[in-house]
């Protein structure tokens, strides 16, 4: 009988689903205002960078040294200076770090009392403010012997490097699976030979991203080159001498009373940004290739 | 052990191998007896005693959670890698108790190959996965090694498929090529014993196949312990069949008696499908 009757209630309009809806649209476009306000902040800092920075960007600037105002100087001896104090950084703290990794993944299981103890202090390192590391090296490198060092530098950049490249050779090692671990196990190889030749080749990309992320981290720092290798008008290659950085010039050009220094102070950012940038570009790349 | 020892080894084993007749065959190649497993306080497996049988298929079923895994791994002593897991009891292999904590493990593991369920390939080049387990036990010339990887890649009926891409990633090959790689990879090194956990369960009908006619061919030259899940699987491929339930073993007979007349009620009901 009642098998031809159609109810029609099922679709009447719910206001509950309305006001969920409503709720629904509503978080969307909060959402999308904060996402929107990032950019806008990112966006116009870069803006500025660019007008300010390109108009101070000459050939002058990259290729003549640091001098005094108004004699058409550049950043060159900086440029360099910076290229030599992070990659010797670099040099010092990939080692150490990926050694760090490899033992707290491979070796410091979560039992190893010892293995928590140095994650731990390797966390608490990433988050020490620079200038505390500049400081410290400051006591241990630079008071005893008197004056500042591109070493000193360079020693404080690598603290500061050092706890990114463990923390991501950590993690990169132990998204490796523990099946690759036993194949390689049950061939007989070593444990050091599985860590090697097939955890670390494994997750070889991730671990270049952290060392990459490293680099990109500790090229704009200026805090630890305050005390450490403090600056240099003119050009030096000595390790064991006060050497010229980007940051610390863009320190103290950015609010010099020259206009030409200001022009250059805006000319080393946009370098710096620019080579950062350049960095990241080539972690993204290279963790797509893997 | 000095790699000159080890070399030596590894001829002597070649000489064993090429020529059967030179030694005598041993009529079991890994005696069990009263092994007891476990996993922390866990106690996994509880006083087995069994023979394998030289070049000969035995298969190891049971449901999940027997403990028939756990005594594959305890042949290659792959349990060292986890701290808390330890056995008691007698595993003799080649007149020793493989359970001797000052036993060799690189050379227990050349001797004792392991097959994964999944496929592991190791992230390098088709060419280099059997190479690489080659050269941890071998020195080899390239002449050598060319030969050693299109023989086992022969073997396992993937040369003609991958001949002309040797130097491409193994990553790229489908799931039953990495899994007849691996099984190519542990060969290469020339064990005596492949132990095999569930090597086609996470395979195509096709590719299953393939792997089982595998097996057949190479149980004369190679001891195979198989852990399978696959009742039919073990029926086709096992000269000797062993039953784990909970921990023990209830069971362990030839394979056509096993499937036809089992002496056991948990036996029957077990492979007649009323339980696991």
């Amino acid at each position: 009988m009642s098998e031809t009757t159609v109810s029609t209630n099922g679709w009447k309009p719910n206001p509950r689903a309305a006001r969920r809806r409503s709720a629904d649209h509503l978080a969307t476009a909060f959402g999308m205002v904060m996402a929107g306000i990032l950019v806008l902040v990112l966006a116009s800092i870069l803006w500025t960078l660019l007008s300010r920075g390109l108009a101070g960007l000459s050939a002058a600037a990259i290729m003549k040294p640091m001098g005094p105002p108004g004699s058409s100087s550049g950043l060159a001896n900086a440029i360099v200076g910076s290229l030599i104090q992070t990659f010797l950084a670099l040099l010092m703290a990939t080692p150490l770090g990926l050694g760090c990794g490899i033992y707290l993944s491979e070796y410091g299981t979560s039992t190893n009392k010892f293995a928590s103890c140095v994650r731990f202090v390797s966390d608490v390192l990433m988050s020490v403010p620079s200038i505390l590391v500049g400081l410290f090296v400051y006591q241990v490198m630079v008071a005893p012997f008197g004056h500042f060092s591109a070493l000193a530098g360079s020693v404080a950049l690598a603290i500061l490097a050092v706890p990114i490249i463990v923390r991501t050779t950590e993690d990169m090692l132990r998204l490796v699976p523990t099946s690759m671990r036993e194949a390689g196990a049950a061939l007989g190889a070593t444990r050091w030979r599985v860590t090697l030749s097939l955890c670390l080749r494994s997750a070889k990309t991730g671990v270049l991203t952290g060392i990459l992320l490293a680099l990109a981290r500790v090229s704009g720092e200026t805090a630890p080159l305050l005390f450490t290798s403090l600056g240099n008008q003119n050009w030096s290659f000595s390790l064991n001498r006060p050497m010229a950085s980007l940051p610390v010039t863009i320190y103290q050009y950015a609010g010099a009373s020259y206009e030409d220094w200001v022009q250059l102070a805006w000319a080393g950012a946009l370098l710096v940004t620019m080579g950062v940038l350049a960095i990241n570009i080539a972690v993204r790349v290279s963790a797509r290739r893997g | 052990m000095t790699p000159e020892t080890l070399q030596g080894m590894t001829q002597d084993f070649m000489m064993t191998e090429t020529d059967p007749q030179m030694v005598k065959s041993p009529e079991v190649a890994l005696a069990v007896r009263n092994l007891n497993f476990y996993y922390g306080e866990n106690h996994a497996l509880h006083d087995i005693s069994v023979d394998f049988p030289a070049r000969r298929v035995t298969a190891m079923i049971g449901p999940s959670g027997c403990g028939k895994s756990t005594l594959l791994r305890v042949f290659n002593r792959m349990y060292d890698l986890y701290p808390g897991q330890r056995a008691t009891g007698e595993v003799i292999f080649d007149g020793r108790n493989v359970l001797d904590r000052d036993l060799d493990l690189n050379i227990l593991r050349a001797r004792v190959g392991m097959v994964f369920q999944k496929p592991t390939p190791f992230p390098m080049s088709i060419y280099d996965n059997i190479a690489f387990g080659v050269r941890l036990h071998e020195k080899l010339n390239k002449a050598d090694m060319d030969a050693r990887v299109q023989d086992v890649l022969t073997r396992v009926a993937l040369w003609n498929e991958v001949r002309d891409r040797l130097n491409a990633p193994a990553s790229g090959l489908s799931g039953g090529q990495q899994q007849r790689l691996c099984i190519a990879r542990s060969i290469a090194t020339r064990p005596e014993v492949l132990l095999l956990d569930e090597p086609t369960s996470a395979l195509d009908p096709i590719s299953t196949a393939r792997i089982e006619e595998l097996l057949d061919e190479l149980k004369e030259e190679f001891t195979i312990a198989i852990v399978t899940h696959n009742m039919q699987q073990a029926a086709r491929c096992a000269d000797q069949v062993a039953f784990f339930y909970m921990g023990r073993l209830i069971e362990v007979d030839s394979a056509d008696r096993m499937f036809t007349n089992p002496k056991q009620q948990q036996t029957q009901d077990y492979i007649t499908g009323r339980f696991g």
